[in-house]
């Protein structure tokens, strides 16, 4: 029968999720190692201020990932007849949320320190007798912490694709881009210390429009999968690959005339309709039964299937299937 | 795999940049506006705000520990001194407009005055009117990176440094 909302994913996506969490565990713990290793030299520099603020918002999707990771486990009942799986979206909404408003706001700090023509101050640290210029230990720092974070996005990029999840996608393609950010507070740093001045707000805008562009994307794939889009791949793939996939199964069936599918994503799985034309009238129970069968046997993401016989297919279906982006 | 090579090798590019330019870190950081170079040599202009014992004005004469200080800061750079007087804020206005160089008068390292202008680390610390302790710090231009690295090696060379 319909497996369970939690037990509904085989085996080596279950093994994926528990290596994704496990991840997403890390990456937290590393950043709060950057964090608190910033913090320590962060000074003045407005590149620096956004690069670590930066560090600090990267933990909201990882956070928005392991919460809804508890909920979408949750069985559907009455009350949440289509299960919990939306919560992947939902967190994935806030977190976009969060960047863009963020963002905006360093974009602004940034700005003004670039009208003003604030001269930032850094001074130096005594570092066992030794008077040392602090923006050495921020480039220091910045380099040292930059790779770590690569490596983590790539690995989470691997999990990502298997489960169809966007939101994780989302965060290892951010944590990937990571490296960016600190290269951009190296050079903002490295003006300084040049005497260009504006190099350093210049570098802490191009940080946050990065924010902000990481918040855009975010905050549109969230709300689109919200509003029951077409369902698309991870890498925003539109259709997701799944539904001709199933089509071109309903079409061998001997007895269907015309077919359309309607899929929406209900987190990491879909929920299909599949409306069938068949070439006779009298349709039985048994073939509705075996089209349901074999559409939730194609691939673990075909989850929730409903199928219904129609005499001809809804007007939706005969608009343009392609859409051009 | 090749992008992750190049993308190891700008890392190696780059740390060797950071090793060459640690090489050069004597001309690193440069003032925007030159201060130090204007300083050096030349005329040091302190900026005096009355303050206990750390600066006090008696008639025509300055002393107090702060004006030993910049005296003492101003010879290490072979520069002569000149004290200008004013209130605290009249004077970080001057050292925005690059009209003096150095403000000294008993001021905590929790000034809110360094959201305007650059100040060092504390150099010593003192027992402020209620009896509490706190850092003392000297407020400089805002930006001027090599000059305020000049007044720190000083104060550390010279001071206790808290």
């Amino acid at each position: 029968m319909i497996p369970e909302a939690g037990t509904h994913l085989p085996e080596e996506q279950q093994q994926m999720m528990r290596r994704a969490t496990r991840l997403e565990w890390i990456s937290i713990g590393y950043a709060a190692c950057t964090i608190t290793a910033v913090a320590l030299v962060v000074g003045n520099s407005q590149a620096m201020r956004t690069a670590w603020i930066d560090d600090m918002l990267s933990v909201l999707p990882q956070v928005a990932f392991l919460l809804s990771g508890i909920y979408v486990r949750r069985s559907r009942r009455p009350t949440h007849p289509y299960g919990y799986h939306r919560t992947m979206s939902a967190g994935h909404l806030v977190a976009g949320v969060a960047l863009l408003s963020v963002g905006a706001v360093l974009v602004y700090e940034s700005v003004s320190a670039l009208i003003k023509a604030e001269h930032p101050t850094i001074g130096t640290m005594n570092i066992a007798g030794h008077t040392i210029w602090q923006g050495w230990l921020m480039i220091a720092v910045m380099a040292v912490f930059a790779v770590p974070a690569v490596i983590l996005g790539r690995l989470k990029i691997k999990a990502a694709k298997p489960l169809h999840n966007k939101l994780l996608y989302a965060d290892a393609s951010m944590a990937k881009a990571d490296w960016q950010t600190n290269v951009a507070s190296i050079v903002g740093v490295g003006g300084i210390g040049f005497g260009l001045w504006w190099l350093d707000s210049v570098a802490a805008l191009v940080i946050s429009a990065g924010i902000i562009q990481d918040g855009w994307k975010n905050t549109r794939s969230a709300t689109v999968d919200l509003l029951d889009r077409r369902a698309t791949s991870y890498d925003g793939k539109d259709p997701h690959p799944l539904i001709p996939r199933l089509e071109g199964q309903l079409k061998s069936f001997g007895w269907i005339k015309d077919c359309g599918i309607r899929a929406r994503e209900l987190g990491q799985v879909m929920h299909l309709e599949a409306f069938i034309v068949p070439i006779s009238v009298d349709l039985s129970m048994a073939q509705i039964h075996e089209v349901k069968a074999a559409l939730e046997d194609t691939d673990w993401k075909a989850y929730d299937v409903v199928v219904t016989p129609v005499l001809e297919l809804p007007d939706f279906f005969s608009q343009p299937r392609e859409v051009v982006k | 795999m090749s992008p992750s090579n190049s993308r190891g090798g700008t890392a190696l590019i780059s740390l060797s940049l950071i090793v060459v330019l640690a090489g050069c870190s004597q001309a690193i950081p440069v003032d925007p506006e030159g201060t130090l170079n204007t300083v050096r040599n030349g005329t040091l202009r302190i900026g005096l705000s009355p303050h206990d014992s750390f600066v006090e004005i008696k008639g025509s004469s300055y002393q107090g520990s702060e004006v030993e200080l910049a005296k003492d800061f101003a010879q290490s750079l072979g520069a002569t001194p000149e004290f200008i007087v004013g209130g605290e804020e009249s004077l970080v206005k001057k050292l925005e407009e690059d009209q003096i160089d150095l403000v000294v008068g008993g001021i905590s390292s929790k000034t809110p005055w360094s959201k305007k202008v650059g100040r060092t680390r504390p150099y010593t610390q003192a027992i402020d009117e209620k009896g509490k302790k706190e850092k003392l710090v000297l407020l400089v231009p805002p930006g001027e990176n090599a000059f305020l690295g000049e007044l720190e090696y000083f104060l550390d060379q010279t001071q206790e440094m808290p």
